[in-house]
Parts: structure tokens; C-alpha cells; sequence
């Protein structure tokens, strides 16, 4: 049962009180705040600086089957309110993956989801078939929305019947939690998202970066290696927010909102308007262990709104779960003149 | 070469003064408690501003110009020039004010490499320089400074340089590209005219433009002496996670490569990140055709 913006205020409650667990699907969550992939490594290595086994999750660096140089430089921009990257899903490739970063994980404790990426389903199946089996590893995410690569990236995987294709041939490889990473910069997220569903992911993660450029004026070309771009931070959190809720009315399953989420506030947003999760990422690069403060600061902003779980917030802005989004209904024909 | 676990944190910082230091620089001295470990020389620290006081997003990655212990805190130095909007609002803090300060970052100078230590400054690069000399100074080894920049006006701190130097029984030479002050020329031309007097081997440490190093990275190369130089790149976590400052290897650098043994925080066979690998560089590390 959801809190209603209409009841009555609340007694607070007491912090410790507050139960944060999340679910996404199979995978039981401590509290609901995961770093995002790309911006928290393989997992080990802010380890010295924070707990990673308070975190609700790490999702890691994507790995690919073979490893990746990345994109030549300028990889970083900042522009007003953001940054852009072009880092082109730079990765030490599966094998080093499993041989030198799952061991290290597994001694960590933390609940990792492995996000993996692939320029085709095969390639994905392959990552899986290899991955399913690893103890460290407590779900996946699958980057359908990478900005930065020529190919495999956000643009080829805007199909939904691809996506669903493709979730549906990796479903069968493992019981752990898989999750699907939307591109935002596509016609209706909400589609894809269904798609996902119906191909049988677990959870759906709303979103990546959006695309985006800017120009150096003395030198006449993009500030980036390449044209473009993926913007992150502050700068994208009310367009983020926007496709988590729009993702959030079209399915059932759990999403994992993620867009510029600085601090307790921000995840209150996104799980009002229907995350069961969020995901932490240009934050961390400003404070390592912006996670871990953002998860006291949401135990403590719940407490004060005498909200006692996690579950009671999440979609306090969604009305009942609805099975179809604003995009399931036909729009009004215009009649032609 | 295993991966050594990181000894950098992210700590309070207070002001406790900053002024002008000529040539449109300043001098910022912030004190940080316990337990910070000490930067060396040519090590960088990333400078975050409380969110009121900076319109900016990412902390700033800042050179260390000089350490000082200071009743169980450590007294760091900084010269920058406001030109951005993040050092803009970093000139505005009084003493007093709080920043957040990330560090140790990087690699600093290998000031242990054997030889005749030869430092040359460009502009501003002069700050982590002096404090190499300082360091050199208490491992009796005086250095020699070669201090370039367009004009007079924009050797830095060239009194100060003046009266470090002086102090430690190092020497300064000058040159300016306008001849306002000192050899008309760059600080390359300088060392060729210096060497012949100077006892070798040399070793050389760089900071300045870009195009400064390469020039001093070439005329290593060309005559077999070596030379470390502090690179710069835009960059997000400081800290080899986000993948955001890649400069090229050399081909020798790209055959030496081994994926096993390279720490993964470190850059790859192609790129080798600046600030976990650098920021300082020897200069048959990277391609130098390559860098901008």
C-alpha cells in the first residue's frame, strides 16, 4: 500500500526503524542505492574509502568479451550543471574480468551486478554463458544504451523487438536478476521498456546518459575525441526523472531510476514517481562515497516523514500499479484537411 | 608490479590565506588535519568547493606547490591562475573557508633517479618545481632551475623562485620568448646553452605548457638523457575510475605492455591515464606527435 499525498501527516519515526530493502526481481537489495556502471570501477576500487558492502549494490565497469582501449581524448567536458564523457566502454574484457576482479569482489562482500555489453545477442550470450555461474555475481545488467560506440551502442538497440529478442535468448541462461539499461535519447522509452518486459527482464534501468556535445570555439571542433557525447549529473535529473516515471507506468516489473541523483532528496524523487531503485553515478565522482551518503540521508528523510519503508514511498506519485503507460493508448487521429 | 591499494582520501580543508603572486597568479595555502599523507613534488590533489560557493560540478585537479607540517596537520600550497569559472570561485574563498580536498593523486617526480637534477619551469609550472628543489635541497642535492615564460611579466613568482633557490644553494637561469628578461628564447634553447657548464649526467624534471614538454621531451630522447615531464588533462574522479584522461603510449611503451601485471586502475595498452600512471611521465612513455 502506497503513502498518499493526501494522508495525514505522520509521526517521524526512528531512523534505524526504517526498513530500506529493495527487490529486483530475484535479487534482495539492503537499501535501494546502487552505483551506476561506469563510475565506481570493477567495485575494488574506491574499496579503501568506502564500505562497499553497505551499498545496496554496485553495478561494475561494462565488460565486453574482448577488452577495449576506449575513445581517444577529450573523454571529459564539463558543461553547465553536467558533464559529458566519451569513454567508449574502455574495460579490461571478460577473461581479466573473471580472473583478476571477481575474486577480489567476491572478498568484498558487496552485491555486484555485472553489466555487460555486446554488439550483438551472441555476444551477449556468450558473456552470459560464461558469467551465469560466478558466485560474485548477483545479477546483470545488460548496456543496451552506450552513446560512445560505433556500433553496439544505444542506437542499434532502440528496436524493441530486437531488445525483446534478445532478452528472451538470454533469459534462459541464468536465474540471477537481469536488468535492461535504457538509452533516453529514443521515441517512446516506454516501448522499450515493455519490450524488455516482455522478453523477460527482471527490472529495467531508466536511464543512461543523454547524448550531447559541445564545441571548443578556438579550435573549431567538438571539445570530445568524438562529435558527441553522453551527458550525466545535475543538468539531466528533471529529463531522467521524467522517462523513470514514463518507464515506471508502462511495465510491471521493478525500475531503477538513474539520472543526476545528488543527494536523499533526488532519490526521493525517483522513487516517488515509481523506482523500487536508484543508481548513483557523476555524484561519486565528486565524493567517492556519495552513495553511502545518500543512503543515510534517505533512512533519515523517510524517518522524519514517518514513512517506514522503502516500499511505502516508492511510486507515491504513480497512482495504482498500472499496467499501461501514456503510450499504450492510441493518440487521437487528427483528421487530415 | 602488483596493485598497491590507493592512500589517497577526500578530507576537510580549510583556508588559511591566499593572495595575489603577480602574473595574474595566486598563492592558495590550505590545512588539512590528520590523516592526510603528505603529496610529493609533481603529485596533484583534486579541490572540490562547497556547492554554494562554485557553480562548478567536477572538483578541480590542482598541482602541489608546496608541504608543511604544522601541529598535526599538513599546511598545502597551491599556484593557480583564475581563469575558469571553478578558479574564479576558488579566488573568492577567505580564509576560513571549507573545501573538500582529495588526494595524494598520481605520480610524482622520480627525484631519487640518479644524476645532475635539472628543473624547467614554464609559467606556473615553476610551483611544483620549487618544491622538487626543496626536496632535493634536503637530500643534498642542489638543482639547477631553468624558468621560461613569454615575458618578464609572466615568469611567476620570480622573486620568490629568487629567494627559494638562493636558500637551498640551488642556481636559477631565465629566458623569456619576448627577451624582456634574461636569453630571448625557450627554456630548451636555455638548456642548450646551460649544459656545457653543468656535470652529468643530467636527469630533468618539466612542468609547464604542453608544447614545452615536448620540445624538452624530444631533446631528450635526441641525446639519451632522461626526462620526466608533468602532463595535464581534463578529469573527472582524479582517481583512474572514470577512464577520462588517456594520453597515448609511445610504440615502446605499447610493447613493454603487460595486461596481466598493469594495475587495472592504470590505462591500457593504448592509453595510459594521466592521473593514475602521471601525472608525471618519462618522456619515452608517450607518443609525443600524438599530444596536444
Amino acid at each position: 500500500m502506497s503513502a498518499r499525498r493526501t494522508d495525514p501527516p505522520r509521526t517521524p519515526r526512528r531512523a534505524e526503524a526504517v526498513d530500506l530493502s529493495a527487490r529486483l526481481g530475484p535479487l534482495r537489495l539492503r537499501n535501494p542505492v546502487l552505483t551506476a556502471s561506469g563510475t565506481f570501477g570493477y567495485g575494488d576500487e574506491y574499496a579503501h574509502v568506502v564500505d562497499v558492502k553497505a551499498l545496496g549494490g554496485v553495478v561494475t565497469k561494462t565488460v565486453t568479451l574482448e577488452p577495449r582501449s576506449g575513445n581517444p581524448p577529450g573523454r571529459i567536458v564539463e558543461t553547465a550543471g553536467g558533464m559529458l564523457n566519451s569513454i567508449g566502454l574502455e574495460n579490461v574484457g571478460l577473461e581479466r574480468f573473471r580472473r583478476e576482479k571477481l575474486p577480489r569482489l567476491r572478498a568484498l562482500g558487496a552485491t555486484i551486478v555485472a553489466s555487460v555489453g555486446g554488439e550483438t545477442a551472441a555476444e551477449l550470450e556468450r558473456l552470459l554463458e560464461v558469467l551465469a555461474g560466478e558466485r560474485a555475481i548477483a545479477g546483470f545488467e545488460v548496456n543496451f544504451s552506450c552513446p560512445n560506440v560505433a556500433r553496439g551502442g544505444a542506437r542499434y538497440w532502440a528496436v524493441p523487438r530486437r531488445l525483446e529478442r534478445t532478452l528472451a535468448r538470454l533469459r534462459p541462461l541464468t536465474k540471477k536478476a537481469l536488468i535492461a539499461k535504457l538509452s533516453p535519447d529514443v521515441t517512446s522509452i516506454g516501448d522499450l521498456a515493455r519490450a524488455c518486459e516482455q522478453g523477460g527482464a527482471d527490472a529495467v534501468t531508466a536511464c543512461n546518459t543523454f547524448v550531447g556535445m559541445a564545441v571548443d570555439l578556438t579550435r573549431l571542433r567538438s571539445r570530445l575525441g568524438r562529435a558527441t557525447g553522453g551527458l550525466s549529473g545535475p543538468a539531466i535529473k528533471p529529463l531522467a526523472l521524467a522517462r523513470c516515471h514514463e518507464v515506471a507506468r508502462a511495465v510491471r516489473i521493478p525500475v531503477i531510476g538513474s539520472g543526476g541523483i545528488m543527494d536523499a532528496r533526488d532519490a526521493l524523487e525517483y522513487l516517488a514517481v515509481g523506482a523500487s531503485a536508484v543508481q548513483v553515478g557523476t555524484a561519486t565522482f565528486l565524493q567517492p562515497d556519495a552513495a553511502l551518503r545518500i543512503i543515510a540521508g534517505l533512512r533519515a528523510a523517510l524517518a522524519e516523514r514517518g514513512v517506514g519503508s522503502v516500499r511505502e514511498w516508492r511510486g507515491v506519485l504513480c497512482g495504482e500499479p498500472l499496467g499501461e503507460g501514456p503510450a499504450a493508448k492510441a493518440p487521437p487521429r487528427r483528421k487530415r484537411r | 608490479m602488483s596493485a598497491a591499494r590507493p592512500v589517497w582520501r577526500q578530507s576537510r580543508a580549510r583556508v588559511v590565506w591566499q593572495d595575489d603572486w603577480g602574473a595574474g597568479h595566486r598563492w592558495l595555502e590550505l590545512e588539512v588535519k590528520s590523516p592526510f599523507a603528505p603529496p610529493s613534488p609533481g603529485q596533484f590533489v583534486q579541490l572540490r568547493l562547497p556547492s554554494v560557493a562554485s557553480p562548478v560540478l567536477l572538483p578541480r585537479p590542482m598541482s602541489v606547490a608546496s608541504v608543511a607540517r604544522s601541529r598535526g596537520a599538513l599546511r598545502v600550497g597551491f599556484l593557480y591562475a583564475p581563469v575558469g569559472t571553478g578558479t574564479l570561485a576558488l579566488a573568492g574563498l577567505g580564509a576560513g573557508s571549507e573545501v573538500e580536498m582529495l588526494g595524494p593523486l598520481g605520480r610524482g617526480f622520480p627525484l631519487g633517479h640518479p644524476g645532475t637534477p635539472v628543473l624547467l619551469a614554464g609559467g606556473r609550472g615553476v610551483a611544483p618545481l620549487l618544491f622538487a628543489a626543496d626536496v632535493l635541497a634536503r637530500r643534498r642535492r642542489p638543482a639547477v632551475l631553468l624558468f621560461g615564460a613569454r615575458g618578464r611579466a609572466q615568469l611567476v613568482g620570480l622573486a620568490d623562485a629568487h629567494r627559494r633557490l638562493a636558500a637551498l644553494g640551488g642556481r636559477l637561469h631565465v629566458c623569456t620568448d619576448d627577451g624582456s628578461l634574461g636569453p630571448r628564447g625557450h627554456v630548451v634553447q636555455l638548456l642548450e646553452r646551460v649544459t656545457p657548464g653543468l656535470a652529468g649526467p643530467l636527469v630533468l624534471h618539466a612542468c609547464g605548457p604542453h608544447a614545452m614538454l615536448k620540445a624538452v621531451a624530444l631533446w631528450s630522447l635526441a641525446r639519451g638523457v632522461p626526462a620526466f615531464l608533468a602532463m595535464e588533462s581534463m578529469m573527472a574522479c582524479g582517481t583512474g575510475v572514470c577512464r577520462g584522461c588517456p594520453l597515448p603510449r609511445s610504440a615502446s611503451a605499447r610493447a613493454a605492455y603487460v595486461p596481466a601485471t598493469a594495475p587495472s586502475l592504470h590505462g591500457n595498452r593504448e592509453w595510459a591515464m594521466c592521473c593514475t600512471e602521471g601525472p608525471v611521465f618519462a618522456a619515452g612513455d608517450l607518443d609525443w606527435e600524438r599530444i596536444e
